[in-house]
C-alpha cells in the first residue's frame, strides 16, 4: 500500500493516542507477544484498521486452539502509531521493550522501516500489514517482510493483462511524493516495454493536487495518441483526476493498481466504468477467500472492505507455520523459517518467500470496475522472471 | 443636553483624562481647547464610544451613553467629526455622503438630505463621483462634516476640524461652523487653535493634563490671564 | 492546445480567485487570516454529499451546500471569532488554526477519514466541441460561476448600502461605526460572504475531484492564501488578480515544465511569489486602510 498524503498532514490528527488491547489472556505456559506499531487514526488507519482485523480474526482462532503451533499463546499488544513515521519508531520502541517477539508494521514503507531500524539489529522478525514497495525489505534488512503483493509485482500482472488485451501505447501519470505512485507505473512501463508495448508520453502530479487539466491537455495533445493510460494515484487524487480527463472527453481507458481498489473509488461509479486494478485476492464460489468473507463478516460484524482482511488474516497463518517450522518462539528461527515459505497454502493461494527479496511471490487478482462494482477478470501469479527488480 | 461627569481615561498605565466635567446646552458652541495632549481628543472620542472611560458617566438628553457601541451613539444623534477627517478615500463622495445618513434616514429622504448638503457645500458637487482620496485637505474636511451632517444629527462632535489647513480654508470652515450653529446645531468643538475656538464659541472649557483648569463663557476667557499667557501668546 | 491551456488556467485561476476573495473579504474587515476557510469548503462538500443521499436533484443540493458553507461562517465568526474581536492578528490566527483542525478532526471522527466518492451528474463530465477544439463542461462551468460571482459581488459592493459599508470599513472600521452601522452587521456580512464564496467554491472543486475528504480545504486554503497575499492582503481586487495569476502561473508551469523538472512546480510558482513580493511588498494591488487606533 502507498504512502498516504503528507506526514504534516498526518499530524494534524493527533485524536486517540496509543491504546493496548490485548486479544486474549488465558493463563498459559507459553506466552508470544506479538507487536502492532499500526495506525487507528490520521491517513493510514483507513488500510491498517481492515488488515488488523484480519489479522486479529486470525490470532483469536490460533488462541482458541492453543495458540501459533498450538502452543505459544499469543498475546497481541497494539500500539496508535497516528500515521506518523516518528511515531511509529517510538512506539515500536516500546512494544520492543514489551518484550515483542515479532512486529507488525504499518500499510506504508516509511514507518514500516522506521520500525525495521529498530527490529533489524535485534532479529525480531517485522511484516508490513499491507506495504507494498518492493525496496521496503532491502531498506530495513533481512528481518524486514512484505505479506502483500509487491507492487512490481502488480504493475507486471497489469502490464501482462493489458499486453494480452492487445494495448500498444501507454501514458503513464506519475507522482513524485511517494515510492507507490512514482515506481509502480515505472515498473509497469518496463514490462509493458519489453512486451512489445510503447511508452508514448509521461506526466506528473502532486499528491493532493486538484487540478489535473494542463496534464490532461498535455495528453489530448500528444501526436501519438496512447491507448491506456497507467497511473498508481489513489484518492483523493484518482478520483480528480478520472473526473477531469472525462470531463475533457478523454475516453482512454485508465488502469491503477491495488489503491484504487476501496469502497471510495467504487462508490464513483459510472465514472470508474473500465478501470482495471488489483487486489489480493477474489472471493470466487466455492473459494476459500468466500469462506473467509462470511467468517470475517460474522467475526467483525461486517463484510471485508477490501482484500486488506484477508491479507492481514494470512500473516497469522504465515506466523502460524512459521512457528511450526521453527519449533520455539526464538525469533531468529521464526525469521528463517517465514524466509524459507515455499508454496505456503493461504486462502487468496500459494504463497512463496523462499528465493524472494522478502517480497512474497503470490497471486495477483485482476479486477475491473463496471456499473459500480468491481469485477473478477483473472488471478495469477505474474512470471518472476517478468518481475523487474526494485 | 449633554452632559460628562467625572470622565476618566486610561490608555494601558497612561492617564489621558483624570477628570473632565463639563455640560453642553442645546443650540450652543462649546469650545474644548488644551495643548496637544491636553485629553480633548480623548475626551470627545470617549462621548463617541470610541474609547472606553475607566469611570465617569456620558448623558446625552437624560439617558446614559456610558459605554454604548459608538454605532448606538450615533443613532441617537450625536455625530462625531473625528480628527484627521478619516473619510472613505477609496469611495466617492457620493458614496460617503451615503454611508452618512444610511442609517438614519429613509432612502428618499436621504436624497433630500444630500441635495441640501450639494446645497451648502458646493464643492462637493463638483466632485461628486470623485474618490474621497483625490480632494485636497479643505475638501475632505467639508465631506467629512458633510458626511456627518447626513443623517440630521442633533449634536456635532467636532475634532481638530483646522487642522492642516490653510489660512483661509480654515476661514471657510469657521464660518461654515457658526452658520451650523445659526441653524440651531449643538457643537461641541475641539481645537488647537485658541483664538479661533474662542471667536466662535459661547463658552469655552481649558483642559491641560487631563483636567479641567478654567471654564467659562468665550469672552471671559479671551480676557483671562491665564489663557492670554498660556494659548494666546499674549 | 494554447488555447485550452488558457481555458484551464482561467479555469483553475477563477476557483482560486473566489478563494483569495473570501480570505480578503473577512481580512479587510477584521485583520482575521481565516485558516478554517478551507474547512468550510470541506463542510459544504459534506453538505453537497447528505443533501444528494437524501435524494435532493442537484440543483437544490448545491443550493443547499453552499446555504451551508455560508451559514457555517456565520456560526464560526459567532462562536469562534466574536470572543476573540479585537485581539491581535497573531491571536486571531491562531484561533482560525485552531477551529481549523478542531473540524478537521470533528470530520474525520464524526464521518469518515477516507474519502467519500461525490456522483456528478454526467453532463458535466461531457464536452463541447467546436472542430478539432474541445471544451470540458467542467472547466467552463467553473469560469462562467466564477466570472458571475465576481460580478455579483461587485455589484454587491457598489450598489447596496451595506456592499458600500463594507469597502467603507476595510479602510476604517471605527469611522463606519460613527455612521451608526452597526459593527456586528458588517462582520457578520463580510463572513456570509466569505462563506458563500467558499460554498461555491467548494462545489467548483468537488466537481474537480468527485470526492470529499475531511482534508480537502488544506490544499486550497493554503493557495488562497498565497493568491491574496500576492495580490496585496485585504485589498479585493488584489486577492483577484492574484487568484488569476496564481491559477495561471500554476497551468503554464504544469504545461511546459519538462517532466524532470515538473516536481518543482511548487517550489516554482513559491519562488515567483517571492519575487512579486520583493518587486511590490504590498502585493500587486495594496489595500486602501487608515491604521486603526
Amino acid at each position: 500500500m502507498p504512502k498516504l498524503y503528507r506526514l504534516h498532514r498526518a499530524a494534524l490528527y493527533a485524536a486517540v493516542f496509543g491504546t493496548t488491547v490485548a486479544v486474549v489472556s488465558t493463563a498459559s505456559a507459553e506466552e508470544i507477544i506479538i507487536g502492532a506499531a499500526t495506525a487507528q487514526t490520521g491517513g493510514l488507519a483507513p488500510y491498517d484498521q481492515p488488515a488488523l482485523a484480519g489479522l486479529r480474526m486470525a490470532l483469536d482462532e490460533l488462541n482458541a486452539k492453543g495458540g501459533l503451533a498450538g502452543k505459544y499463546t499469543v498475546k497481541l499488544i497494539i500500539k496508535d502509531t497516528r500515521s506518523d513515521t516518528a511515531q511509529t519508531a517510538t512506539v515500536a520502541q516500546e512494544l520492543i521493550d514489551a518484550g515483542a517477539k515479532i512486529m507488525i508494521t504499518p500499510c506504508d514503507a516509511d514507518p514500516s522501516i522506521s520500525a525495521g531500524q529498530l527490529t533489524q539489529p535485534l532479529g525480531i522478525p517485522t511484516l508490513t500489514l499491507c506495504g507494498s514497495a518492493p525496496v521496503l525489505t532491502a531498506a530495513v534488512g533481512d528481518v524486514m517482510f512484505g505479506t502483500y503483493p509487491a507492487d512490481n509485482v502488480q504493475a507486471t500482472a497489469v502490464a501482462d493483462f493489458a499486453v494480452a488485451e492487445g494495448k500498444k501505447k501507454v501514458f503513464l501519470l506519475t507522482s513524485p511524493d511517494s515510492t507507490y505512485t512514482a515506481n509502480l507505473p515505472e515498473y509497469f512501463g518496463k514490462v509493458f516495454e519489453k512486451k512489445g508495448g510503447a511508452v508514448v508520453g509521461r506526466g506528473t502530479f502532486t499528491m493532493g493536487q486538484p487540478d489535473f487539466s494542463a496534464e490532461i491537455t498535455n495528453i489530448k495533445s500528444l501526436a501519438d495518441q496512447p491507448d491506456l493510460i497507467m497511473t498508481a494515484a489513489y484518492e483523493p487524487d484518482f478520483p480528480a483526476f478520472i473526473q477531469q480527463l472525462r470531463g475533457a472527453g478523454v475516453t482512454i481507458p485508465v488502469y491503477g493498481a491495488d489503491a484504487i481498489g476501496t469502497p471510495t473509488i467504487k462508490g464513483l461509479g459510472k465514472l470508474v466504468d473500465g478501470v482495471v486494478y488489483t487486489a489480493a485476492g477474489y472471493a470466487e464460489p466455492g473459494s476459500k477467500l468466500e469462506a473467509f468473507n462470511a467468517a470475517f463478516a460474522k467475526y467483525a460484524g461486517h463484510a471485508p472492505e477490501s482484500t486488506y482482511e484477508v491479507n492481514g488474516y494470512e500473516i497469522g497463518l504465515i506466523l502460524d507455520q512459521a512457528v511450526k517450522t521453527a519449533g520455539s518462539d526464538d525469533p531468529k528461527a521464526i525469521r528463517d523459517a517465514i524466509a524459507g515459505l515455499k508454496d505456503f497454502d493461504g486462502i487468496t493461494g500459494k504463497i512463496t518467500y523462499a528465493g524472494t527479496d522478502r517480497m512474497p511471490l503470490r497471486p495477483v487478482a485482476l479486477m475491473r470496475y463496471e456499473g459500480g462494482e468491481g469485477k473478477h477478470i483473472q488471478t495469477m501469479i505474474p512470471d518472476a522472471a517478468d518481475v523487474p527488480a526494485p | 443636553m449633554l452632559s460628562v461627569e467625572a470622565l476618566k481615561i486610561r490608555y494601558g498605565e497612561v492617564e489621558a483624562v483624570r477628570r473632565v466635567d463639563l455640560a453642553v446646552d442645546s443650540g450652543e458652541i462649546i469650545a474644548l481647547v488644551g495643548a496637544n495632549g491636553a485629553g480633548k481628543s480623548s475626551t470627545l472620542g470617549a462621548i463617541a464610544g470610541l474609547v472606553p472611560a475607566v469611570s465617569g458617566k456620558v448623558v446625552f438628553d437624560g439617558v446614559d451613553i456610558t459605554g454604548l457601541a459608538p454605532e448606538a451613539i450615533a443613532r441617537k444623534g450625536v455625530s462625531l467629526v473625528p480628527e484627521g477627517r478619516r473619510i472613505f478615500a477609496g469611495l466617492t463622495v457620493a458614496d460617503n455622503l451615503r454611508l452618512g445618513g444610511a442609517m438614519h434616514l429613509p432612502a428618499t429622504e436621504a436624497r433630500a438630505r444630500e441635495e441640501e448638503m450639494l446645497e451648502l457645500f458646493p464643492i462637493l458637487r463638483r466632485y461628486h463621483r470623485v474618490k474621497g482620496g483625490n480632494l485636497s485637505g479643505g475638501e475632505q474636511q467639508m465631506l467629512a462634516i458633510a458626511r456627518a451632517l447626513m443623517g440630521k444629527p442633533r449634536m456635532v462632535l467636532l475634532d481638530e476640524p483646522s487642522l492642516g489647513l490653510a489660512p483661509q480654508l480654515i476661514d471657510t470652515v469657521f464660518d461654515l461652523i457658526a452658520e451650523l450653529r445659526r441653524n440651531g446645531l449643538t457643537i461641541l468643538l475641539v481645537e488647537q487653535n485658541v483664538a479661533l475656538a474662542l471667536e466662535i464659541a459661547d463658552r469655552a472649557i481649558v483642559l491641560a493634563n487631563g483636567e479641567v483648569v478654567l471654564s467659562g463663557t468665550a469672552k471671559e476667557l479671551a480676557t483671562s490671564d491665564l489663557v492670554r499667557q498660556a494659548y494666546l501668546g499674549a | 492546445m494554447i488555447a485550452q491551456q488558457i481555458i484551464n488556467a482561467v479555469s483553475l485561476g477563477g476557483v482560486y480567485a473566489l478563494l483569495a476573495l473570501g480570505l480578503a473579504i473577512v481580512f479587510s474587515i477584521v485583520g482575521l487570516i481565516n485558516f478554517a476557510h478551507g474547512e468550510l469548503m470541506t463542510l459544504s462538500g459534506y453538505a453537497l454529499l447528505a443533501a444528494l443521499v437524501f435524494g435532493l436533484p442537484f440543483p437544490a443540493a448545491v443550493l443547499v451546500a453552499v446555504s451551508c458553507g455560508a451559514l457555517a461562517a456565520v456560526a464560526m465568526e459567532r462562536v469562534a471569532f466574536r470572543p476573540m474581536r479585537g485581539a491581535s492578528v497573531t491571536s486571531l490566527l491562531l484561533t482560525s488554526f485552531a477551529v481549523s483542525s478542531l473540524l478537521k478532526v470533528v470530520f474525520q471522527n464524526g464521518i469518515s477519514a477516507r474519502p467519500q466518492a461525490v456522483a456528478m451528474p454526467s453532463w458535466m463530465t461531457g464536452a463541447f466541441s467546436f472542430g478539432d477544439f474541445t471544451i470540458g463542461v467542467g472547466p467552463s462551468i467553473s469560469i462562467v460561476v466564477s466570472a458571475l460571482a465576481l460580478i455579483a459581488l461587485e455589484l454587491f459592493l457598489r450598489r447596496t448600502v451595506t456592499g458600500t459599508a463594507m469597502r467603507a470599513a476595510a479602510e476604517d472600521f471605527n469611522v463606519v461605526r460613527l455612521m451608526g452601522i452597526p459593527a456586528s452587521r458588517i462582520i457578520a456580512t463580510a463572513f456570509l460572504l466569505s462563506g458563500l464564496l467558499a460554498g461555491l467554491a467548494a462545489m467548483l472543486w468537488v466537481a474537480q475531484r468527485a470526492s470529499v475528504d475531511p482534508l480537502m480545504g488544506f490544499t486550497p486554503v493554503l493557495k488562497a492564501f498565497i493568491a491574496a497575499v500576492v495580490g496585496g492582503l485585504g485589498s479585493l481586487p488584489g486577492a483577484v488578480a492574484g487568484g488569476f495569476l496564481l491559477g495561471i502561473i500554476e497551468v503554464l508551469l504544469q504545461a511546459t515544465l519538462p517532466a524532470a523538472v515538473a516536481p518543482y512546480r511548487d517550489a516554482i510558482v513559491l519562488s515567483g511569489v517571492i519575487a512579486v513580493l520583493l518587486v511590490r511588498p504590498q502585493g500587486l494591488i495594496p489595500a486602501v486602510r487608515v491604521q486603526r487606533s
